[in-house]
């Protein structure tokens, strides 16, 4: 049952991480998001170094949105240009995220970073997204079908260097998918996530894409920016075990099929209630750690920084 | 005459026998130590979780077991390393101080007799590095009290079964030869270590003994790990290669089957 990481220098339970990469896979799918946000504290909790738990977890994003991307892509329900463009300031974000993750962990402050990082992105995000299904939920028992409230579009309209995106059927200044693909880019590299619980409502809510086009547009990007801060941390930090990867990846791309086809069978409102009170509790268990005194204040590194 | 040859005898084998009353500096009936291990390398293989090495030994012209002490040493590799101490900041627990350590070892385990303190003065025990608290690295840049981190840093290592004393685990099998088993644990690192055996008597070494230990990879995990230190691109490359590949494929395999 034991299987040793060369990179990660540890000897774990293989079986253990199957069925972590199967399940983290099955509410990806369930949910549509890559499950970063849960793959890398899940990983932490058993044992693994954060800086290889934040750098392996990217592949397993990569790999689950890729059957997404492929189905998408059948349905020609991808913005290449949108994609494109958005990646252009991801890949600036990244290396950004990757230079300040090294740059945390010389300084001791990488843990406190990655942690301090998700409570405010799980919190926050987990608060909206709990009090709009709660709301809709409320208005479909009263019959009333829910109106999108809009974000108002004058500010975007009026920025510069605007570029037309022919399958979003959009006219639009490239300044926000650039400033977008830079904050999740970042993000990306420093809590080993694809972002799509960023780009999505972004898309949605900020630059007002069609619906259709969002979902394969996002996953195409998520791709992307995995597979790039992927190398950057294998070139800079030497994190990414390929012996972990292959044991999440291949539980969780079977996994996520699943996760999709039970999804299906759930209402969107309830699935969106059930995701936000899972990203809030992840979010608070990863709280309490910060709060709470440790076992032991002192922790090790080795090498002198 | 045959009565004379007799005594001599007699008394030479008297002098094997009872401890030397003048001393054992270096004579020829010195007490001496031979010591063996029952495997030079550890392979660390896919399947690794740890492992037992057995350090054995026997005691040439013994001189009794009383004011006789046996004490046996397993070192990992020198490491420098940063211990950091957590400070409750705006309700929040953040990384505050540090002392940087030049040298520690990976791994040290001692097995011996009886404790240490008993078996020599602490100054002879610093002076050769026995025991945990005989480990006193330099520290690097360190503007306060190290012997806090020092003991964080000692701790740390116990939890992880990196470091450990055991006294009283020497096994005697005959009033000169002796064995004690080291239990190597998973998370040991690569290099070369070194297995000493000491031979204490009235507190002073009298005879000891080193060999090297070699820990490594071997196989699958060994290229693994070269090929994420010596070509990080394309080892990066692959995992991202390998990640679409598995994506795509079950992609298909779950279309098919729907």
């Amino acid at each position: 049952m034991e299987l040793y990481l060369p990179v990660a220098e540890m000897s774990v339970n293989w079986l253990l991480l199957i069925v972590l990469g199967t399940g983290v896979g099955f509410l990806s799918g369930m949910f549509g998001v890559g499950g970063g946000f849960l793959m890398t504290p899940l990983l932490v909790f058993t044992g693994i170094p954060s800086t290889v738990a934040v750098a392996t977890t990217l592949s397993h994003v990569t790999a689950s949105s890729m059957s997404g991307a492929l189905a998408q892509w059948r349905k020609r329900a991808i913005d290449f240009t949108m994609a494109g463009v958005m990646l252009g300031g991801g890949v600036v974000g990244t290396l950004f995220g990757v230079w300040l993750f090294s740059a945390m962990r010389r300084q001791g402050q990488m843990d406190l970073i990655v942690a301090l990082t998700y409570v405010i992105m799980l919190g926050s995000i987990g608060v909206i997204m709990l009090r709009e299904s709660l709301a809709s939920l409320k208005a479909y028992r009263c019959g009333v079908t829910p109106s999108r409230r809009l974000v108002n579009r004058g500010w975007i309209q009026a920025l510069p260097f605007k570029m037309r995106f022919r399958q979003s059927r959009l006219y639009i200044s490239v300044i926000p998918p650039i400033a977008i693909g830079f904050v999740v880019g970042a993000l990306s590299a420093i809590m080993g996530i694809g972002g799509g619980f960023i780009i999505v409502p972004a898309m949605i809510y900020i630059m007002r894409m069609p619906t259709n086009v969002v979902m394969g547009t996002s996953l195409v990007q998520i791709i992307a920016v995995t597979a790039i801060t992927t190398i950057l941390q294998a070139t800079r930090n030497y994190a990414v075990d390929i012996v972990l990867e292959g044991l999440l990846v291949s539980g969780g791309v079977v996994g996520a099929q699943l996760g999709v086809r039970a999804g299906a069978k759930l209402r969107g409102e309830q699935l969106r209630l059930l995701l936000a009170c899972l990203v809030l509790a992840v979010g608070a268990g990863l709280f309490y750690q910060l709060v709470a005194r440790p076992a032991d204040v002192y922790s090790l590194s080795e090498g002198v920084p | 005459m045959k009565r004379a040859l007799l005594a001599t005898l007699l008394l030479i084998a008297l002098f094997c026998i009872l401890p030397s009353p003048f001393g054992s500096g270096g004579d020829a009936f010195a007490e001496e130590l031979v010591s063996g291990i029952s495997q030079d390398t550890i392979q660390i293989t896919s399947n690794y979780t740890g492992t037992d090495i057995v350090v054995f030994g026997a005691i040439e012209r013994a001189q009794g077991a009383t004011g006789r002490g046996i004490v046996v040493i397993v070192r990992g590799p020198d490491e420098p390393m940063t211990i950091r101490r957590r400070d409750r900041l705006a309700g929040i627990w953040v990384n505050r101080d540090a002392a940087r350590f030049e040298w520690l070892p990976a791994y040290y385990y001692l097995a011996s007799t009886e404790p240490v303190s008993h078996i020599a003065p602490a100054e002879t025990l610093r002076r050769y590095g026995i025991g945990l608290q005989s480990l006193t690295p330099t520290t690097i840049g360190s503007h306060h009290d190290p012997e806090p981190f020092r003991q964080a840093a000692i701790r740390y290592h116990q939890r992880s079964g990196l470091y450990a004393e055991n006294p009283g685990s020497i096994d005697f099998l005959s009033e000169t030869l002796f064995r004690t088993r080291v239990p190597v644990p998973a998370g040991v690192t690569r290099g070369q270590y070194n297995v000493e055996v000491y031979l204490f008597r009235g507190g002073e070494v009298v005879s000891a003994q080193s060999t090297p230990l070699f820990v490594d990879a071997t196989g699958l995990e060994r290229r693994l790990f070269n090929m994420a230190h010596n070509a990080p691109f394309f080892y990066g490359l692959a995992c991202v290669f390998m990640a679409m590949l598995l994506g795509w494929i079950s992609s298909v395999l779950f279309r098919h089957s729907a």
